[in-house]
């Protein structure tokens, strides 16, 4: 005999995810350390902005980074020459991070050793947004290339992030604007940090490090 | 592609209850979803599949997606509920409080929700 039985599971499909990210973000606050997820478009200037806080960072802190790419270490590799530890994760197909692929990487590694961590996600203004990693604070990077309504047709990142970075400022000119960018992103958010940098000049670097809330010593 | 990721979700979820009846076959499971959630239901049971095709007691069951009411948290009055069904004419997804008229409103983008699973099960 079988018999077909209905079970009322009450279940959020994203609990599994959540639970993880929390226990991420508690274990990281209980330990004293930081850690920020880097979210924005492919080509937005993700990796070059880790680039110029690791190379600023590393003379006073000990800076971890996770990437997140389809495919290469490239970022990985490039973030490392710049005196922080990095780890590629390749996530094949996958167009965001999720927490347990964060907690894997913890695993091998001791905490203790490090002070800061970031992880850069997968470039992707869509899925990302749902998946918390456990980082204490999301930030979204959009460069002003990539059109000054990119903030209203993925306003949902944004909902999701406390710090909006509008980077290449460097080439804002005729055809470039940063000016919507920034009126967006401050009204999509009462509370959103808007800061504009160039991770080409360095513009705003240490503007956005203050926004983390980490202390260095000013420029020379 | 999130909905891979939901869909694994969500089988890890019914792995666990099926191990606690003595069960042949998962026949059915039902989600709900609010319809700014930005999952394709399509894609889910297309990923679903994929996952399922070789776990032999989810062999020819079904993931329906059931849409429900959407849900916003106000910033400036911590309303929690529905929205008022006039969107912002200049931001998407952003909503009206129905309290207090604010659109500093948060939508809940993870409501996504497991609601039944009908089991296949054994009477011994
Ligand atoms: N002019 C200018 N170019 C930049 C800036 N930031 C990044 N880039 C360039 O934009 C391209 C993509 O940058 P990358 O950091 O790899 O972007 P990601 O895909 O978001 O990690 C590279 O060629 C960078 O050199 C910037 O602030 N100004
Ligand atoms: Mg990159
Ligand atoms: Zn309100």
């Amino acid at each position: 005999m079988v018999e077909i039985k209905q079970i009322s599971v009450k279940k959020k499909a994203y609990v599994v995810n959540d639970e993880l990210a929390e226990n991420i973000r508690n274990k990281m606050k209980t330990k004293n350390k930081r850690f920020f997820n880097v979210m924005g478009s492919i080509g937005s200037g993700k990796t070059l902005i880790l680039e110029r806080i690791a190379e600023r960072l590393s003379p006073y802190y000990k800076v971890f980074v996770i990437n997140g790419d389809v495919a290469t270490t490239i970022d990985a590799d490039r973030i490392a020459k710049c005196g922080a530890t990095t780890v590629q994760i390749n996530t094949g197909g996958g167009c965001h991070l999720t927490a347990s692929l964060m907690q894997k990487e913890f695993d091998k590694i001791n905490i203790d050793d490090y002070d800061i961590f970031f992880t850069e996600n997968v470039g992707n203004l869509i899925c990302p947004a749902a998946w918390d990693v456990g980082a204490a604070k999301n930030i979204v990077v959009v460069s002003i290339t990539e059109g000054e309504y990119v903030i209203k047709k993925h306003p949902i990142i944004f909902k999701g992030a406390q710090i909006a970075v509008i980077n290449k400022c460097d080439i804002e000119g005729e055809d470039f604007d940063s000016k919507t960018l920034v009126e967006d992103a401050s009204k999509i958010k009462s509370d959103m940090e808007v800061i504009c940098t160039s991770a080409k000049t360095k513009q705003g670097i240490d503007d956005l490090i203050t926004a983390l809330g980490i202390d260095i010593p000013k420029r020379e | 592609m999130h909905e891979y990721s939901l869909a694994s979700a969500i089988v890890t979820q019914i792995e666990e209850i099926v191990e606690k009846y003595n069960v042949i076959r998962v026949k059915k499971i039902i989600v709900s979803a609010s319809p700014y959630e930005m999952i394709i239901p399509d894609l889910l049971q297309e990923a679903y599949k994929i996952i399922t095709h070789e776990m032999e007691k989810f062999k020819d069951s079904e993931l329906l997606m059931e849409i429900k009411a959407a849900e916003i948290t106000c910033i400036d009055c911590d309303y929690t509920g529905k929205p008022t069904e006039e969107g912002d004419p200049e931001f998407a997804y952003n909503f009206l409080c129905p309290k207090c008229g604010s659109r500093d409103t948060h939508i809940n983008m993870k409501q996504m929700t497991i609601e039944t699973v009908d089991l296949e099960l054994s009477e011994e």
